[in-house]
């Protein structure tokens, strides 16, 4: 089995018409099929990262400004991808165009978003996602480039054609689009971090008028601006990476950030199984989620002692005012195993068994919890990432009522 | 509410300011004590005292950048992972720095230590934020947070990130005894004055790890590239520092972490410029925001209006409002968005020419651009009143349609859409 944190190459989104009838909702403890996940993109609006949810204004083929934010949560296992690297929903900028690959809420009654958008855009009612990623990571997960065919300068402002097209198939047919660029695009070439304007000092660039760019292969990062003249949607440059050394630079300085994160936040789980002994003692068998770094999964090693806490679909610590191991239950890991085939997305693959002489209500199968590793940092995190110790409903359950109606 | 107002208007003064855009070298928040007692609270229409403003640190949380609030964790003396995050508003004039350049909201990472300049509510019934206590910036927050981390000065004029803060205090950072090979290191770090002074500065430890940024010229590097260039410390270089927060070890109340470091001028500069030019595609779809300074009443809705541009903003954004061109006005409400704007903000908005350009003699306040825009306009309408928010338009920038959460509806509007409620922010 692949265990890479990542499931590469799939295709998902096509739903099968045979099982249109019947909604599927994923289901406790388990990772869905991704063939019957809904595909859609579009414009990252609103961030409440706490609660891993927040508003994407769906690309539909109309006006796009006039549609709506609507909200999206991430399941507990859901992944955010961002510069071709994990992340966190904090990590993305604003006014960034996502990929996602989105369920209907697992349960309604406990959706922390709308779980019927009633609207007269047709929102998408899939909207708990399992995968959220920027182009750039798209591109790489689907080994696709983007090809630029030529530049048109006036004034600040480029339009440019170009196609996304598979990397190493020779010259397709791919659809042409049309995109702006100006001076706030930033071009990465190996460590340099350049502006329009260098470009055009180099006289790679033009500085009016129209250029061909010979079907150059780059990686683009997208966002949306207001367009003029009535068009409906056409998305604008915000990154462009000429290079493979500057994409890797861009993957390691995101990796970083989110293992430093993950490390401080502890591994989300899902709990498997759970082997009862006397006197609160247990055997606990979790499948880590996927996405993350490898090195990460690493850290978890037969012998090494770990630490289990009990956690919320929202991935937020159960119990934390004095750090989430004053909580935990402690144990030496008893196993580490790497399930046989291929690892669903959203799982990492990987099985770890720890024993405990503190088995809890919220280490019970299908139950979500973090696990740390012996080695990571014991840290306290900051308020609004647990659940009080006199926790309201809200807090483990947000309610939908956050986000505005329009 | 007109107490207050009697009580702003006697607090009214401008202070000595450049008018330029911003305000530099000032060192707002130091108080006089001898009117400590009064409460002071900014008035719409005018431009608040900057010497009644009370100033803090903290770590940006949340942001709703579509109604100009977010949360921020406030810096205190007890154990900063225990401060819940604490509401801010942005007053319609308040301006955002990044990277040493205009701003807005959306444009600054979560987790970026931000600096605060800010007052009580204007008007605490309209206030999209919670209201609080008026001294609860003395109160003692328990739990062991200490004191002042939920100050009720949560209307913010000044919300900057360190390197702008730096820059406009003509500050600078020196760390002491990096070893970049052992990251994630703490480091010992000095603010300083760039003119070097008497005073020896005080030492703070930061940490530093392989998620930190550095900027050279036009290299964008990690630690690993500065290892392999044979360097091994950074010591006693005058740098400038982004700061965020990560969870200390070790029982620790609080310990900055260094996001960014821009190693020399040229690299600041190209953050610097990046960000500008983002601000300003922004505010040219946007439009220009402003208070109505007067109107002047013709006949048949014709109406002569003067307005002041708020300040904060690149001076090319200021030199397109020329005279003899056309402007469009259109009324906004105090979170800047739009009224009406399902076909656009020019839809609704009144037209006409500009009549005049002008500088007032004397320093403009923080918040104002220092400069007043006359218009004649045939379609004088009621959210274009003196004291009002509104937008202007030059003639030379785009007409573009704006996204729906940034304007009011027009069939469907609702209280929520002019006057956010503060209810969103959770409570621990």
């Amino acid at each position: 089995m692949f265990v890479s944190a990542f499931a590469a190459n799939e295709a998902p989104g096509t739903k099968n018409p045979e099982q249109a009838a019947v909604p599927f909702r994923p289901e406790s403890g388990k990772f869905p099929p991704l063939e019957k996940a809904a595909s859609y993109r579009g414009e990252l609006v609103f961030v409440d990262h706490a609660n891993r949810r927040g508003s994407i204004r769906v690309e539909f083929k109309s006006e796009f400004f006039r549609s709506p934010p609507t909200p999206v949560a991430l399941l507990p296992y859901g992944m955010v991808r961002y510069h071709g690297a994990p992340a966190d929903l904090r990590d993305i900028p604003l006014g960034t165009i996502l990929n996602i690959k989105a369920f209907l809420p697992p349960d309604p009654k406990n959706s922390s978003v709308v779980t019927t958008p009633n609207h007269w855009y047709p929102l998408p009612p899939e909207n708990h996602a399992i995968l959220i990623e920027d182009e750039p990571s798209l591109c790489l997960r689907e080994g696709k480039t983007w090809r630029l065919k030529e530049v048109d300068m006036k004034g600040d402002l480029g339009l440019v054609v170009a196609t996304c097209e598979p990397k190493d198939a020779p010259e397709t047919k791919a659809t042409e689009q049309k995109l702006t660029l100006d001076a706030t695009t930033r071009f990465w070439r190996g460590r340099e971090s350049l502006k329009l304007a260098d470009l055009i000092a180099e006289g790679t660039w033009p500085a009016s008028g129209k250029k061909s760019l010979g079907r150059q292969s780059v990686l683009l990062g997208l966002c949306w601006k207001p367009c003029p003249d009535g068009i409906f949607v056409r998305y604008h440059i915000s990154d462009v990476w000429l290079d493979d050394p500057s994409t890797q630079r861009a993957i390691r300085s995101q990796t970083e950030v989110h293992k430093s994160l993950i490390r401080s936040r502890w591994m989300p789980a899902f709990v498997d199984n759970v082997e009862y002994g006397k006197f609160g003692r247990a055997k606990v068998t979790v499948t880590l989620f996927g996405g993350m770094d490898p090195s990460l999964y690493a850290d978890f090693k037969k012998g090494g002692q770990t630490a289990i806490n009990g956690a919320e679909n929202t991935l937020k610590h159960a119990g934390g005012s004095y750090g989430p191991a004053h909580m935990a239950s402690k144990g030496p890991v008893l196993e580490v195993v790497n399930a046989s085939g291929a690892a669903p997305m959203g799982s990492s693959g990987i099985q770890v068994t720890m024993e405990t002489d503190l088995i809890i209500e919220g280490i019970r199968p299908g139950r979500v919890v973090r696990i740390r590793a012996s080695e990571w940092p014991n840290l306290y995190v900051p308020r609004e990432e647990y659940i009080g110790d006199h926790p309201s409903v809200e807090d483990r359950f947000p309610s939908p009522a956050l986000f505005p109606r329009y | 509410m007109k107490t207050f107002i009697v009580l702003g208007s006697l607090f009214l003064v401008l202070s000595s300011l450049d008018v330029s855009a911003f305000a530099a070298n000032e060192a707002p928040g130091t108080k006089n004590k001898e009117q400590a007692a009064e409460i002071y609270r900014p008035v719409a229409g005018k431009f608040p005292d900057l010497a009644k403003a009370h100033t803090y640190r903290g770590e940006l949380v949340f942001v709703d950048h579509v109604n100009r609030r977010g949360s921020l964790r406030v810096l205190g003396v007890g154990v900063f992972r225990r401060n819940d995050p604490h509401p801010f508003a942005m007053l319609p004039y308040g301006m955002i720095r990044y990277h040493g350049a205009p701003a807005d909201l959306r444009d600054v990472p979560l987790g970026t230590i931000m600096h605060v300049t800010a007052y009580l509510p204007p008007d605490p019934k309209l206030s999209s934020v919670p209201v609080l206590p008026v001294d609860s910036k003395d109160r003692d927050a328990n739990h062991y947070r200490g004191i002042g981390v939920f100050p009720a000065e949560n209307h913010v004029l000044l919300l900057e990130d360190e390197p702008s803060y730096c820059q406009r205090m003509a500050m600078t950072w020196k760390l002491k005894g990096l070893d970049l090979e052992k990251p994630p290191g703490p480091v010992l770090a000095t603010l300083e004055s760039k003119q070097g002074g008497e005073g020896k500065a005080t030492e703070q430890k930061l940490t530093f790890d392989h998620a930190t940024r550095i900027w050279r010229g036009r290299e964008a590097l990690s630690v690993a590239d500065l290892i392999a260039e044979g360097m091994k410390s950074l010591d006693g270089q005058a740098l400038l520092l982004g700061l965020t927060w990560k969870p200390t070890p070790d029982g620790i109340f609080l310990r900055l972490h260094i996001a960014d470091i821009w190693l020399d001028e040229a690299s600041l500069q190209r953050a610097a410029q990046n960000q500008t030019e983002t601000h300003k595609a922004f505010i040219r779809s946007r439009w220009m925001p402003a208070y109505v300074d007067h109107v002047e009443y013709g006949k048949f809705g014709r109406a002569k209006v003067t307005v002041t541009p708020f300040g904060g903003m690149d001076p090319a954004l200021y030199a397109d409002f020329q005279k003899g061109s056309t402007m469009l006005i259109n009324a906004a409400e105090n979170t800047l968005k739009h009224a009406g704007g399902h076909y656009g903000p020019a839809h609704m908005a009144s037209k006409g020419p500009i009549a005049d350009v002008s500088k007032p003699d004397g320093a403009a306040p923080l918040g104002s651009s220092g400069m007043q825009v006359t218009m004649e306009t045939d379609l004088i309408i009621e959210g274009i009143r003196p004291g009002k928010v509104v937008r202007i338009r030059a003639a030379v920038w785009p007409a573009v349609d704006l996204p729906r959460e940034e304007y009011l509806g027009d069939g469907e509007f609702r209280l929520e859409d002019r006057f956010p409620s503060p209810a969103i922010f959770p409570k621990y």
